[in-house]
């Protein structure tokens, strides 16, 4: 390469390092950046959980070293020629059209290093998309502004499944056993992603998509729906609980258990019967009767323009409702929950609102009441969403989310009463 | 003196080839069609068909759409500063990403392009204008209308919001019931349609009107990538105004192509915006590519390194651009068999992309660099650019992006690319030929200080966002919970903090420049000629360039023809040396002394304007009221007519006499 610098005397050091300063400032940035990750961000792609989400992460993090080594080299280079060709009153350099030989190598260069990333790529591709060694399927459906688990009756994980379950916002898998998510959706497109168990993939309505899942350990995956889906996107999470196979089995015999209809003359009882005539028209609890005794079957399809609402059957063995957005258990034992050791991590999960009670006490410890109530008083005005009557000319006359009931103080009373007994 | 023969001598001829013809001459074409002759005041602009009036124009109402854009995302960044923050309700957020987005792209960094492209292309291939300078005209007002008419849906019931991907379903009326998505998609329409008359005009001007000797390999870079950019625009426009209106009949006549119940598959909306989508990313992106090649060899006084190989590389990137659309789709569920295929295309993109960084470092390596502001800016965008670039490689990686797409790691990369890339190219142009287009020289301190805040500014509102994403913070969510924030002093909430506060620091830095260019407008301090001591034929006019551009219409030898004109090698001491052999005066001192005689100009008109402003009269008469459309129709057909039957040129009668007592009406402007 022609240098044309070489004759240039040496240069006093004051105005380079002027120059210099910023670039020595750009560095220290970059490494604070580099250095300044959060510790235990509950959904950071690094922290791989399971056997999927470390596929890609040994697949990405060489490609992210690579990418570091060839930046600092050519922003090395930039620099040096920043400094070292500045104009010194030197000659204009002879005008020079290039050099094939050094370009050609430069070209063939990076089309090895992209050609030795693009084998394991398209090798990852297809291990992740491998749907034969799944040992249990569930199916997932996303709908404004919250996703719907279907299990159907069967063998999971080892569990025997005797009946569907239908849950919301929380999917509870087994540890260490390959899940595969049927996804899809019933109104616009969703993406679901727990980035510490799996890449994501999107909900498309009318499209079945699958996604692997592997958890290796018990614990609380977060996570959130990634494709842009309207209003209160930013209100639509969720997230995968893993359990060991005996909680994973306590947890699905709890989720057939038989109604229990509460005492006669409880406010629970109350509320039960304000439950039939505000909420069941959309939500669904298994094997709740009606005053004449016939089972009391939600029609959503009739009121929500996605046709469902989340099954209410077993609302207190979750811990965040709405969406997954809202917590059911309060800051204090959510965070217990979330640290947990693996170890200890199901038995706390299945006490759920009941966690840290002393035996005997009839009022949960855990349990966020406030968020709950504050949502039956006024659910549009916690969560933007598309239920306000006036609103509904586009769709005709159904709503998009849970409307604004207009329930008195003492109605409530009645609905958590209730509703703390569905666990 | 020579005669400016700016309506042409010669009458129009009537009748067949070579028989029998009757002349008719212009005064007596349908007698109350005259064209305009204003060369002052407002008419000289509204009626204008000179591509550098009509670039100025473009440049200046892309700047305003450039602020009201940042403004948005200012907002945008103010709701994110933390967790779950009330700025902006969830409907008015969702909006607001939406028309930040499609105002920086179709009304700031296309046009601001289209800018740059009208000005300096005829120059730089030594034309006198473009090759239909009428269409040049409605191109403009069409997209000023387009992006006017964008914006009134901001008081007219809200703005689109869907986010400027608009995936079909959420965009039918059913999900998005306010008229926002409707004014989306006829004002793209609008600004398509601009595009894509902009886009045929710059091809025929490049193709046929090149001045004697201008082979297409001694074609600058920057018109070699504006040629390569309206290629794209020609093939790729076409396919987004099929979605768009498949998407307006869906939505205003009830037609089903996306409606899931009625057996449509939501991802055909998906590949048609994408098979434009990302060549668009091209289109943004290559205009800057070619203005930084010129800005580098000129400021490091030596030709780019490897010309062949960069206009090669930006062909490359142009005709691969159309193999890689569904790696904006990995999460969508095409299978292992596309994934895989079009992983390994994006791959195979980084490679002319990186020739591109390689050549850029290698013309500054053995130069003489002068660090002006804007040579500052190019340098800004080969290093940002990399980076961005960088973290590109990494989510070709198809799993890899499947935990990176929709995150702020994804808002970082492509943030890298189109601001530090195409915006900081765009400003190191404004500082390169202010003086040839304003006759002033942008002030050089405030320069710097724009420069560096901008450069910070980037680094520190899209840096942080690699780790928001990378940490799982998702985008377009108007909130993010405290809970999922992390522990620790570098949580994702003090990083939003930073990037909304380098948001501010961007912002300022775009002030500066504002305030320098009221400030060098109230100075009043002419340019030199040859400021920059540049290369291309560009500098080889006057600044600002006259009307019609060049006296003689230069015969050109070598690429970097201007350089070679001024600079020769002689022998020194040490082996052959570049010495000036003349100035930039001496060689407009002989282009003046060989004036061409005849210099033929377009004359003006009142129909670009006219014709573009019946689109938005239909486009709003398609949203509120069908008799708009008929209004707006009448109006389109009226136009037309009146274009087609508009005589060639001015009648003769129709200009002032000259100033200088001469006796030919015909004779406009002083070239002596």
């Amino acid at each position: 390469m022609h240098r044309s610098g070489d004759n240039v005397s040496s240069l006093s050091a004051t105005p380079q390092n002027r120059r210099r300063w910023p670039i020595a400032a750009l560095v220290v940035g970059v490494g604070v950046v580099l250095g300044g990750c959060a510790k235990n961000a509950p959904q950071d792609t690094f922290r791989p959980a399971g056997s999927n989400s470390q596929r890609i992460d040994n697949l990405a993090r060489p490609v992210f070293y690579i990418a570091g080594i060839v930046g600092v080299i050519v922003l090395s280079v930039i620099t040096y020629c920043v400094i070292k060709f500045k104009d010194r009153g030197q000659d204009i350099p002879e005008q020079t059209h290039g050099n094939p030989k050094l370009e050609i190598a430069l070209t063939i260069l990076p089309a090895i290093i992209l050609a030795a990333i693009a084998v394991p790529t398209v090798v990852t591709v297809f291990a992740l998309d491998k749907k034969s060694d799944s040992q249990c399927v569930i199916n997932v459906t996303g709908q404004q502004w919250w996703w719907e688990y279907d299990y159907t009756a069967g063998n999971c994980g080892g569990v025997e499944i005797t009946a569907p379950i239908v849950t919301a916002g929380e999917l509870v898998i087994p540890a260490h056993t390959n899940v595969l998510l049927r996804i899809t959706s019933r109104d616009v497109i969703h993406s679901f992603w727990i980035p510490r168990l799996n890449g994501k993939r999107d909900a498309v309505p009318g499209r079945l998509s699958t996604l692997r899942m592997e958890a290796s350990q018990p614990g609380i995956y977060t996570g959130q729906c990634t494709e842009f889906c309207g209003l209160s996107h930013a209100r639509m999470r969720q997230a995968a609980v893993a359990l060991d196979t005996n909680d994973f089995k306590t947890w699905v015999d709890n989720q057939l258990q038989a109604y229990k209809a509460p005492d006669p003359g409880s406010l629970a009882a109350t509320g039960e019967a304000t439950f039939l005539a505000q909420c069941s028209k959309c939500h669904q609890i298994n094997g709740i009767l009606k005053p004449d005794g016939t089972p009391s079957l939600a029609e959503p399809d009739l009121y929500e323009v996605s046709g469902a609402a989340p099954n209410l059957t077993n609302l207190m063995t979750r811990t965040a409702f709405a969406g997954w957005t809202f917590d059911l258990i309060s800051d204090k034992c959510r965070n217990e929950l979330w640290n947990a050791k693996p170890a200890d991590f199901g038995a706390l999960y299945l006490q759920g609102v009941w966690m840290d009670t002393p035996a005997g006490a009839t009022t949960p410890v855990c349990f966020n009441e406030a968020n709950l109530r504050s949502w039956l008083r006024n659910a549009p005005a916690m969560k933007p969403m598309f239920s306000d009557p006036t609103q509904l000319a586009s769709t005709g006359g159904r709503y998009r989310g849970m409307p604004n009931l207009n329930l008195s103080e003492a109605q409530i009373d009645q609905l958590v009463a209730f509703l703390l007994e569905r666990k | 003196m020579a005669i400016i023969e700016r309506p042409s001598a010669v009458p129009a001829t009537v009748g067949p080839a070579g028989g029998v013809s009757a002349f008719v001459t212009p005064s007596k074409a349908l007698g109350s069609y005259r064209r305009p002759v204003s060369t002052t005041g407002w008419k000289s602009w509204v009626f204008t068909v000179d591509h550098k009036k009509l670039g100025i124009m473009y440049g200046a109402v892309s700047l305003f759409f450039f602020l009201v854009g940042g403004c948005e995302a200012l907002l945008i960044r103010l709701q994110l500063a933390a967790p779950d923050n009330t700025v902006l309700s969830a409907g008015l957020y969702n909006e607001m990403f939406t028309m930040h987005a499609t105002t920086m792209i179709f009304l700031f960094v296309m046009p601001m392009a289209a800018a740059f492209a009208n000005y300096f292309l005829p120059l730089q291939v030594g034309a006198r204008d473009v090759a239909f300078p009428r269409i040049n005209a409605f191109g403009f007002w069409l997209f000023l209308f387009g992006g006017i008419f964008l914006n009134t849906s901001w008081i007219l019931g809200g703005a689109a919001d869907g986010g400027w991907f608009m995936y079909s379903p959420n965009s039918s009326a059913l999900f998005s019931p306010s008229h926002g998505v409707d004014f989306w998609v006829l004002g793209l329409q609008l600004t398509g349609i601009a595009s894509l008359v902009g886009a045929i005009n710059l091809i025929v001007t490049v193709l046929n009107m090149r001045a004697p000797g201008m082979k297409m390999m001694r074609l600058p870079v920057f018109s070699w990538m504006v040629l390569v950019v309206q290629f794209l625009l020609l093939f790729a426009l076409p396919v987004i105004t099929v979605a768009l209106f498949l998407l307006s009949f869906q939505r205003n006549f009830g037609a089903t192509f996306f409606d899931v119940n009625q057996g449509a598959d939501p991802l055909l909306w998906q590949h048609l915006f994408w098979i434009f989508g990302h060549p668009e990313v091209y289109i943004i992106i290559l205009p800057s590519f070619g203005i930084i090649s010129e800005v580098l060899p000129t400021f490091a006084r030596k030709p780019l390194f490897g010309y062949k190989f960069v206009v090669f590389s930006g062909v490359a990137i142009g005709f691969v651009g159309w193999g890689v659309w569904a790696h904006h789709m990995f999460a969508s569920g095409l299978g292992p068999v596309t994934v895989a295929v079009f992983s390994v295309a994006t791959m195979l993109i980084a490679i002319p992309t990186g020739v591109k960084i390689v050549n850029w470092t290698l013309t500054l390596w053995g130069g003489k660099l002068w660090y002006t502001t804007s040579m500052m800016f190019a340098i800004g965008v080969i290093v940002l650019f990399t980076i961005g670039g960088l973290s590109g490689v990494t989510h070709a990686v198809a799993p890899s992006d499947t935990q990176q797409t929709d995150t702020y790691y994804i808002v970082a990369h492509f943030h890298y690319v189109i601001v530090g890339g195409a915006v900081m190219g765009l400003f190191a142009g404004f500082y390169y030929w202010w003086p040839k287009v304003f006759n002033r020289l942008l002030n050089e301190r405030l320069g710097r200080w724009n420069f560096w805040l901008m450069f910070f500014g980037v680094n520190l509102t899209f840096g942080p966002m690699h780790i928001l994403g990378l940490q799982g913070q998702p985008r377009r969510m108007v909130v993010w919970p405290s809970k999922l924030t992390g522990q620790g002093f570098f949580n994702l909430a003090f990083w939003n903090k930073v990037s909304t506060v380098g948001s501010f620091v961007l912002a300022l830095g775009v002030l500066v420049f504002v305030i320098n260019i009221v400030y060098v407008w109230k100075k009043a301090v002419p340019a030199p000629l040859d400021p920059w001591d540049a290369r291309t034929l560009e500098w080889m006019t006057a600044s600002p360039p006259k009307e019609h551009n060049f006296d003689a219409v230069p015969t050109v030898h070598s690429l970097d023809e201007f350089f070679h004109r001024k600079y020769e090698e002689v022998d020194g001491e040490h082996g052959p040396k570049l010495v000036k052999v003349k100035t930039a005066e001496e060689i407009m001192a002989e282009q003046v002394a060989n004036a061409d005689t005849h210099i033929h100009l377009p004359s003006p008109s009142y129909w670009p304007i006219i014709l573009a402003f019946a689109f938005p009269i239909i486009a709003y008469g398609v949203i509120f009221n069908r008799v708009l459309c008929v209004i707006g129709a009448a109006v389109l057909l009226l136009a037309i007519f009146g274009w087609a039957l508009e005589p060639s040129v001015a009648d003769d009668s129709d200009y002032d006499p000259p100033a200088d007592g001469g006796e030919s009406t015909k004779e406009l402007a002083s070239i002596v």
